[in-house]
């Protein structure tokens, strides 16, 4: 949608140049990522599939910033993950919501204007909290809301400092199907719809060719690109309606199961 | 079906019912026990310490009065001094191995001894209580405020860095908050301990207070005097001990399970930093025992420095007599205490595991075993000596009830960590109760065991130097009387410093111990 209606991308496209990540424990070295040369083009969602403990996160963490990478660089635009950071240019959703208990609905998501040193502008929380279908809860605490409401928060704390880059990690994992489906259905325009720059770690196939451009496949640690699958659908996707989406979905399963049993992918 | 009664969270704080129940059932054994022993002098029952309770209101009020005020001092400096340490060493991670170093050792320093030094340099006033309360108290906040500080998962510290802001921002709006719980849980712990330190202030000397009139009660050997004022005092620690719960559980609801470990960073790497780093943590005490003496300009006769014990002990014409004197006294001590240590370890951790074996118990005994914990040594340690005499057995007593309640309480709450679904699979085979203690339950206790006997190294100090100083008139708890009296204090400082020494050693010997156990048996704990 985003590209089509000739609005202005506001995200730019994060390049990792030779990137790779190593954990140093006590014991034995742990290499998590890499080698991996990417680039993320501006205002496309990109999802990410791979095996459990394949690196995903780890690359999320490092293009957040928040931890340097080995080896490597990774680039939005001209910018470090640490300037974007600092001019709170990215935001990141985590495996689990990480609302913080003690504070309201609404508190939590302006928290992240209080962190971005931004005017903490009401309307525009209560606006957002609208979007993501959670009005009427705007004072409530996290433990008073189920875990698809709490995930939504979470995407609304993240676009509510617009940032150029927005970073899911399994942003629907503690959701129920159905729930899970409206959240598809209904959330991502709100960050399409600027151009942002969004990665996606997802484990649902469903999910990420419903949302995603673009979906790479991941293999099993350290995280090399196993397959990329352009998603050329028009939005908004009705999976099982359509030839096309099942055919991708084909291609995107097979290449999991390729990665997952550590053998190539047959060429397609 | 009864391992799982425990587990409830409606039975984790046992019915007001239960309580009561217990409580009855303690003033009538007392009551019971002090007819019993009627005429042997051991025991006032809690008619007799009520009767004179009421005779001498007027003097126990002023003196509870004055005792709670320096409580209240030592308290409140105490624990902003733990919480700057606190926010010092989150906001600064290197500082951390050298600071709880540190702030251990002031906390092994043995009260008994600081107690005098502390008289002869502010002289009759109330600034020796109030800094012995905030010694009491400063250690166990301070690790109970780092748990908590720490007990924040990544994603919400990671949430403040993404938004490129630091430290700071995360200590602000993160730690802070989620801290708070295991502030509140520390300050139960502290509110005891700071009558405690007072009290042990009055002991060296002061004029007004609960102390002043134990050691007279003491003194004169007033049976009951020495129940009404100890039964006083242990109220007053319960109810300040329950106080600081209540307003606990009214500002940030059901304390968290505290268990105090002592932050653990990861040792550095190399070697050469490795020595580096120890090299630090021994010329640091040392330069600021030295530093502050010199900063204060303290008088050179009683505040030793450390050349001064080096010539007293090593150097001096007189070294190997000094020598022997001190490890005469030395031996005696290790030998009443290394006995009770181990009787209170031991006896915490089986009764906790009889406790689990037979809820019914639980429920009654728990609210009595947690107020008796509160209860500071001092004010037990008259009563047990009036009870067991003051020899061996009297002394070793004294140290193992000190410990023995704070193991307790700790060994309960581990043994209640046991995952749920560990417990269920446990209970889908049928497979017993001894089965799931011994293969699930105690393993979940361990963490909880070793930070009790952690913690127990201090405590055991403090109660047998206290025992020796009030009753025995043995070991070093004596030699450090006797020295503060004749104004030896070369002697006291070299005592002072090996009771210290001993202390950390011993604290490291068991953090090592741990560091193997849980290895094996909860590897989660030490992967960090
Ligand atoms: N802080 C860390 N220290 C050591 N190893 C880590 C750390 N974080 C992740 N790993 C390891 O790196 C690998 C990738 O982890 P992660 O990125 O979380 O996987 P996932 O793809 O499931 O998100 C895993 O094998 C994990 O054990
Ligand atoms: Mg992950």
């Amino acid at each position: 949608m985003p590209p089509d209606n000739g609005q202005a991308i506001v995200g730019q496209a994060v390049t990792c140049a030779g990137l790779s990540h190593t954990f140093q424990t006590g014991g034995a070295p742990i290499p998590a990522i890499g080698p991996l040369d990417v680039t993320f083009a501006a205002g496309k969602t990109t999802a990410l599939l791979g095996p459990s403990g394949c690196g995903k996160s780890t690359l999320l963490r490092l293009i957040a910033g928040l931890e340097p990478p080995s080896e490597g660089t990774i680039r939005m635009g001209a910018e470090t993950p640490d300037e974007v950071c600092r001019r709170a240019g990215l935001a990141m959703a985590f495996q689990d919501a990480s609302l913080l208990p003690w504070r309201s609905l609404r508190g939590n998501i302006a928290l992240a204007l209080t962190l971005a040193r931004r005017q903490s502008d009401m309307d525009s929380v209560d606006r957002l909290i609208d979007m993501v279908g959670l009005s009427g809860f705007e004072t409530r605490r996290p433990a008073e809301l189920s875990g698809g409401m709490r995930q939504r928060a979470a995407i609304a704390r993240c676009l509510i400092s617009e940032p150029d880059l927005l970073l899911l990690d399994e942003p629907f994992g503690a959701v129920d199907e159905l729930t899970r489906r409206r959240l598809n259905h209904d959330l991502p325009a709100l960050w399409q719809a600027r151009g942002t720059t969004a990665l996606l770690v997802t484990h649902s196939v469903t999910e990420a060719v419903t949302l995603a451009d673009r979906i790479l496949v991941l293999s099993p640690r350290p995280a090399t690109i196993m397959a990329d699958i352009d998603i050329p659908l028009p939005h908004p996707r009705r999976g099982e309606d359509d030839p096309a989406f099942q055919d991708l979905a084909h291609r995107v399963v097979a290449a999991l199961e390729a990665s997952a049993e550590g053998r190539p992918l047959a060429a397609q | 079906m009864t391992t799982r009664a425990l587990d409830r969270p409606g039975l984790t704080l046992p019915p007001f019912a239960a309580k009561t129940v217990g409580i009855v059932l303690l003033f009538i054994l007392w009551e019971a026990a002090a007819r019993a022993y009627a005429g042997s002098f051991i025991l006032a029952g809690p008619l007799a310490v009520t009767a004179y309770l009421a005779q001498h209101a007027d003097l126990l009020a002023r003196a509870t009065a004055r005792t709670l005020t320096n409580a209240a001092w030592g308290f409140l400096w105490g624990n902003l001094a733990a919480i700057a340490l606190a926010v010092i060493v989150i906001l600064l991670p290197r500082m951390e191995r050298l600071a709880t170093a540190v702030s251990l050792l002031i906390f092994c320093l043995p009260l008994v001894a600081t107690g005098p030094i502390l008289r002869v340099l502010f002289g009759t006033g109330e600034a020796p209580q109030i800094t012995l309360a905030a010694l009491a108290v400063h250690y166990t906040t301070f690790l109970a405020l780092m748990v908590g500080l720490r007990a924040v998962p990544q994603s919400w510290l990671d949430l403040v860095r993404t938004h490129g802001r630091g430290a700071g921002a995360q200590l602000v709006y993160v730690r802070t908050v989620a801290s708070l719980p295991y502030l509140t849980a520390g300050l139960q712990i502290a509110a005891p301990a700071a009558i405690l330190g007072a009290m042990i202030g009055e002991f060296t000397g002061a004029e007004r207070g609960l102390g002043v009139l134990t050691i007279r009660a003491m003194r004169a050997m007033d049976v009951d005097a020495t129940w009404a004022i100890a039964t006083l005092a242990a109220a007053l620690s319960i109810a300040a001990y329950g106080a600081f719960g209540w307003l606990g559980r009214r500002l940030t609801g059901t304390p968290p399970a505290l268990l105090l470990t002592a932050p653990r960073p990861a040792p550095p790497r190399t070697l050469g930093r490795r020595v580096l780093g120890l090299a630090i943590l021994i010329v640091t005490p040392l330069l600021l025992w030295y530093g502050v003496m010199e900063a204060f300009s303290l008088n050179p006769f009683f505040a030793k420095r450390p050349a001064d014990i080096l010539a007293f002990l090593v150097t001096g014409p007189e070294a190997a007599a000094h020598r022997a004197a001190l490890l005469g006294a030395y031996a005696e001590t290790l030998a009443f205490t290394l006995p009770g240590y181990a009787a209170g370890l031991a006896l915490g951790a089986l009764m906790a595991c009889a406790l689990l074996l037979a809820p019914g118990l639980g429920t009654t005994m728990l609210p009595v075993a947690v107020a008796l914990r509160s209860i500071p040594i001092v004010t037990t340690a008259p009563l047990i000596v009036l009870a067991l005499g003051r020899g061996a057995a009297g002394t070793i007593a004294i140290v193992a009830v000190m410990i023995f309640f704070p193991t307790l309480v700790a060994c309960l709450q581990g043994l209640r960590q046991t995952p749920r679904q560990v417990v269920d699979i446990f209970d889908s085979y049928a497979s017993g109760r001894w089965r799931l203690l011994i293969l699930a339950r105690i393993p979940a206790m361990l963490p909880a065991f070793f930070a009790s006997a952690r913690m127990a190294i201090p405590a055991a100090i403090l109660a047998v130097t206290t025992a020796e100083w009030l009753a025995t008139g043995k070991g070093i708890g004596a030699l450090m009387a006797l020295t503060a009296s004749t104004s030896d204090y070369n002697m006291l400082w070299s005592a002072i410093t090996l009771v210290a020494l001993t202390a950390a050693a011993t604290y490291a010997a068991v953090s090592a111990l741990e560091d193997a156990v849980l290895r094996v048996y909860a590897a989660e704990q030490v992967a960090r």
